[in-house]
């Protein structure tokens, strides 16, 4: 059967565990048979709530199997206290040179955004043009998705053939 | 062991010097010395079948500009008045047709003779064909010093690195261009930067192959046949040169904390040279005229090795690994 797979992110997590023996591995098993990745653990005995006691974790993990986890701590009876999550992003740069004013760049850009989502986009233009007429701007992209990455590579590659622009990416 | 030096330019005179400094090292391994029976430039030959004193051959070389007195019309018409072990073959490349070195290769591989070449004209053209016809005659060939010079990559991947899957390797193949794009990072426009490798000596008079990839894509392309297992040609490299990459590109790239690079990208899916952004500290943002390669192995993750790409000792010394190598397996260590 396969795995659905979605972006990577960063989760930090307060939870309240039962005061027993065993109950901090009890937390931290659920992220690993959702297949996540423990960046740290705080296990924090100095707040108990309701003889709970406060555990700070902060992971990676497949944001489609995010609400698989939930379920699993609340069937063991682990309280949820907070859940922030940030989006693990994919970067990438490209310089163009040619023919590549602003007015292209946009259209350009355009067209990527019809085809794949960006969720950062950054254009430099060099400061000074140089002879016969070429111009340079660095175009810097983050996208949640790998995938999405190789769409806009597949894009830039493309029209840059077809326009005689020289492109250069990064690795 | 006799050998025979088809070329006798800046890498054949390198190996004639390589073997005279290596004959205690010869005696001692294998109980016997390495003599260089023949040797010929673009012009004129000379032949030994008893042995040429190596000195007299570099001392002629530099003297009079050639390596004998007799004139040939075909390297095969002087090999074939003798008999030897090895063709050390570094005659100039022709990445067209492959030219005089693929005749060589091919002659002697029919002869079942054992060849180490630093020629990448005839393994980026017709890599299958030499492989085949050298295991059709049981021969043994050599080719360490084609890609990156004294940086031993071929055998670091298919022997050191046998059990491993190779998943992609990606490196700086050429020293000129590196050389090049280092000084525009100085701010140096392209056009100076050229020529000032031109007077260094690391850029040819015509330096089309180098800035244009060419160079870097023949390595490439070996890289694939040989480690990859790929049947491709030079012909089927996506190559883009450096002479488009302006001072505008390098700066723009410089202020956001990085360096233009000439990479080559080789992979079971890959086959490419282009100008790359790299990140300063990276391993592939190496300036000046080194060459450097990033394995990426499934077990063992990434390797990297850095080593001088070309000159005179520098490829004698990979050549020297491949007679080794043969001398090893024929004679016994």
């Amino acid at each position: 059967m396969g795995v659905s797979i979605g972006a990577i992110m960063i989760v930090n997590a307060e939870l309240f565990v039962n005061d027993l023996p065993g109950q901090l591995i009890g937390s931290l098993e659920p992220i690993s048979l959702v297949d996540g990745n423990i960046l740290g653990v705080i296990h924090n005995r100095d707040k108990i709530i309701d003889h709970r006691i406060s555990v700070n974790l902060t992971f990676e993990v497949d944001d489609k199997r995010l609400d698989e986890l939930k379920e699993l701590w609340q069937s063991r009876d682990i309280v949820i206290s907070n859940l922030g999550s940030v989006h693990e992003t994919f970067s990438m740069e490209y310089i163009l040179i040619g023919d590549v004013n602003a007015q292209y760049i946009e259209g350009l850009l355009r067209k990527i955004n019809e085809a794949t989502t960006i969720d950062e986009v950054n254009v430099s233009y060099s400061t000074k043009s140089v002879k016969n007429s070429a111009h340079t701007s660095l175009i810097s992209v983050k996208a949640r998705y790998e995938d999405n990455l190789d769409k806009i590579d597949a894009i830039l590659r493309k029209e840059c053939k077809q326009y005689n622009i020289t492109y250069v990416r990064g690795v | 062991m006799k050998v025979f030096l088809c070329g006798f330019g800046t890498i054949g005179q390198g190996i004639t010097e390589a073997i005279m400094l290596k004959k205690d090292f010869f005696m001692k391994r294998y109980g016997k010395n390495v003599k260089i029976v023949g040797a010929l430039d673009s012009r004129t030959y000379v032949i030994d079948p008893e042995g040429l004193d190596p000195k007299a051959l570099l001392d002629t070389k530099k003297k009079t500009g050639k390596v004998g007195t007799e004139t040939y019309s075909k390297p095969s018409e002087v090999m074939d008045k003798l008999d030897f072990d090895v063709l050390i073959e570094s005659t100039p490349t022709d990445i067209k047709t492959g030219g005089v070195g693929l005749e060589n290769i091919m002659y002697a591989l029919n002869r079942e003779i054992d060849v180490v070449t630093v020629n990448k004209g005839p393994l980026a053209l017709k890599y299958w064909e030499i492989m085949d016809l050298a295991k059709e005659k049981g021969c043994m060939i050599g080719f360490e010093g084609s890609v990156g010079g004294a940086m031993p990559i071929i055998d670091l991947c298919q022997y050191d690195l046998a059990g491993e899957k190779i998943k992609s390797i990606r490196g700086i193949f050429n020293g000129t261009c590196n050389y090049i794009l280092t000084k525009m990072d100085n701010g140096q426009p392209f056009e100076q930067a050229l020529r000032e490798a031109q007077q260094q000596g690391y850029a040819e008079t015509d330096p089309t192959s180098d800035i244009e990839g060419y160079d870097s894509a023949c390595k490439v392309v070996i890289l694939a046949n040989s480690v990859f297992g790929r049947n491709v040609t030079f012909n089927d490299v996506d190559i883009t040169g450096i002479t488009s990459i302006n001072a505008d590109a390098v700066a723009l790239a410089r202020s956001n904390g990085m360096v233009i690079r000439l990479i080559g990208e080789v992979s079971p899916t890959k086959l490419e040279v282009a100008p790359r952004l790299i990140p300063k500290g990276h391993p592939l943002s190496l300036p000046g005229t080194l060459n450097t390669a990033e394995i990426s192995t499934e077990l063992a993750g990434p390797i990297l090795i850095s080593g001088r790409g070309a000159g005179r000792m520098e490829t004698a010394s990979a050549i020297i690994s491949d007679l080794v190598g043969i001398l090893d397996k024929r004679f016994g260590e």
